[in-house]
């Protein structure tokens, strides 16, 4: 009995926000917390991390840049992690919402994506010698922004917004196989890279000092990217179900 | 629609047009004459810098191939006559493929093969090339229709910028391959990798591809 009330309660919970309606005003509500919290995490990380921890033994001053360039790459590839699995939602369970927000993540991931790249070259002329390297992480990071491209611009071809749904769908599952490889090209390649410092099943490579910054700029930055994807994707719902009574009344 | 039938009907419809099956391969030779015409130095650096530029024309190749592979099809409407009789576009779909396989992708593995003497590599070389080459022509072709299904009425550039993404890391595995054959070390680890890509997508894929057609007849 009481299993059947639970499961009732959380399908209508679930089947309530699904609806673009109440996720929208879900959402706004949340939106200012969301954002002005994460902006004072990541704001502390950064000054922590850049006037209170010590010089890097080999690299000095430089190695700084972590504390952008880690956030933006772990997000670039967490955020196609996300989109795969709300397009995986949209196929299995027709929810509406869903697609609105794969399609609302593609954009945000090109640009964090561009931005890891950007910072990943920047940090590469001190430490390497070499804005630019034809090896395994880079090369499939820009994989990763073309992707992305590749995934916005097939949406965009079709005015038919049911099927440009389902086609991205399909090629965002599809393009998941790439998030392995990006993942693990660092230790299946011998590359100029270095592997991952912070790894869930190991003791982290990094000193304590830096990683408690780095572990609260994941966090803020995360924070952040996630107030951006909430803005894209209320954009695509005002764009979608502009037809609909409530976005008028809301407008 | 039996399998036999099928395969007939695909056979028909590719050989009725020659420019569809004889033009990706003569293609491919033009591009395998202008190499040597390009590179102005020694046989040797014509040697050496030869697998690249076969694994790369090879893909460029199977695009050609797959232009427009399913554009006549949708709009001739046996598409959708086929999913109205309730026929399985699954079994047309991966029979199409290894139709334009027999006759594309094969002759252009053994051109290719052909050419690897020609620019003075050794034979023993291109008895290792051929079956990988065999084997990669048939993946990309499969990924390549899968590009082409999703943008069916777009055109296949498109098509191709979708999924050269996707090919990227087969051509990575072709290039660890070609360091196996110049020194014979690790060759059939590589060649079996080939095989389990080709297992794997050889059967899924034409699964997928059936659903993406079906949401374009929606």
């Amino acid at each position: 009995m009481l299993r059947e009330i639970l499961i009732i309660v959380i399908k209508k919970f679930i089947h309530q926000f699904a609806s673009p309606k109440t996720y929208f005003y879900q959402v706004n509500r949340i939106y200012p917390w969301l954002l002005y919290i994460s902006l004072a995490i990541y704001l502390t990380a950064i000054v922590w991390g850049l006037f209170f921890t010590p010089k890097d033994f080999v690299q000095g001053n430089s190695y700084r840049i972590i504390y952008f360039h880690v956030p933006a790459s772990f997000i670039a590839q967490s955020l196609y992690a996300a989109m795969a699995i709300s397009s995986l939602v949209y196929l299995v369970w027709k929810v509406k919402l869903a697609a609105y927000l794969s399609r609302s993540i593609a954009p945000v991931g090109a640009t964090i994506t561009f931005i890891a790249l950007v910072s990943g070259s920047i940090w590469g002329i001190p430490t390497w010698g070499t804005w630019w390297e034809w090896d395994a992480r880079i090369t499939s990071t820009l994989i990763l922004f073309i992707m992305y491209l590749g995934l916005i611009s097939l949406h965009n071809s079709f005015n038919n917004f049911d099927k440009a749904d389902k086609l991205f769908a399909y090629l965002s599952i599809i393009g998941f196989v790439q998030i392995p490889i990006i993942k693990k090209s660092v230790d299946w390649w011998s590359s100029l890279h270095q592997p991952a410092s912070i790894t869930l099943t190991e003791k982290p490579a990094i000193d304590a000092v830096m990683l408690y910054p780095l572990f609260m700029a994941i966090i803020g930055f995360s924070g952040l990217i996630a107030c951006l994807v909430i803005l894209s994707s209320k954009v695509q719902i005002y764009k979608r179900e502009k037809t609909k009574n409530w976005i008028k009344n809301y407008v | 629609m039996k399998v036999k039938q099928s395969l007939k009907h695909e056979l028909i419809k590719l050989l009725k047009k020659t420019r569809a099956w004889l033009g990706p391969i003569l293609v491919f030779i033009l591009i395998m004459v202008a190499y040597p015409l390009t590179v102005e130095l020694t046989n040797q650096s014509l040697a050496d810098a030869f697998f690249p530029v076969l694994f790369i024309s090879c893909l460029m190749v199977m695009m050609l191939a797959t232009e427009g592979i399913f554009l006549e099809d949708y709009e001739d409407g046996s598409l959708e006559h086929l999913l109205i009789t309730g026929g399985s576009i699954y079994q047309s779909v991966f029979i199409k493929i290894l139709v334009h396989w027999c006759f594309i992708g094969v002759p252009v593995s053994i051109f290719g093969a052909l050419f690897n003497i020609g620019v003075g590599n050794t034979v023993n070389s291109s008895i290792l090339l051929l079956p990988s080459l065999l084997v990669s022509t048939y993946i990309f072709l499969i990924l390549f229709c899968f590009g082409n299904s999703l943008s069916l009425t777009k055109g296949s550039v498109l098509g191709t910028l979708i999924t050269m993404p996707l090919l990227l890391p087969m051509l990575v595995i072709l290039g660890k391959l070609t360091t196996a054959i110049m020194f014979n070390i690790n060759y059939f680890g590589f060649l079996i990798l080939l095989f389990g890509i080709l297992s794997i997508i050889m059967f899924i894929f034409p699964a997928i591809i059936s659903k993406i057609i079906k949401t374009h007849l929606e």
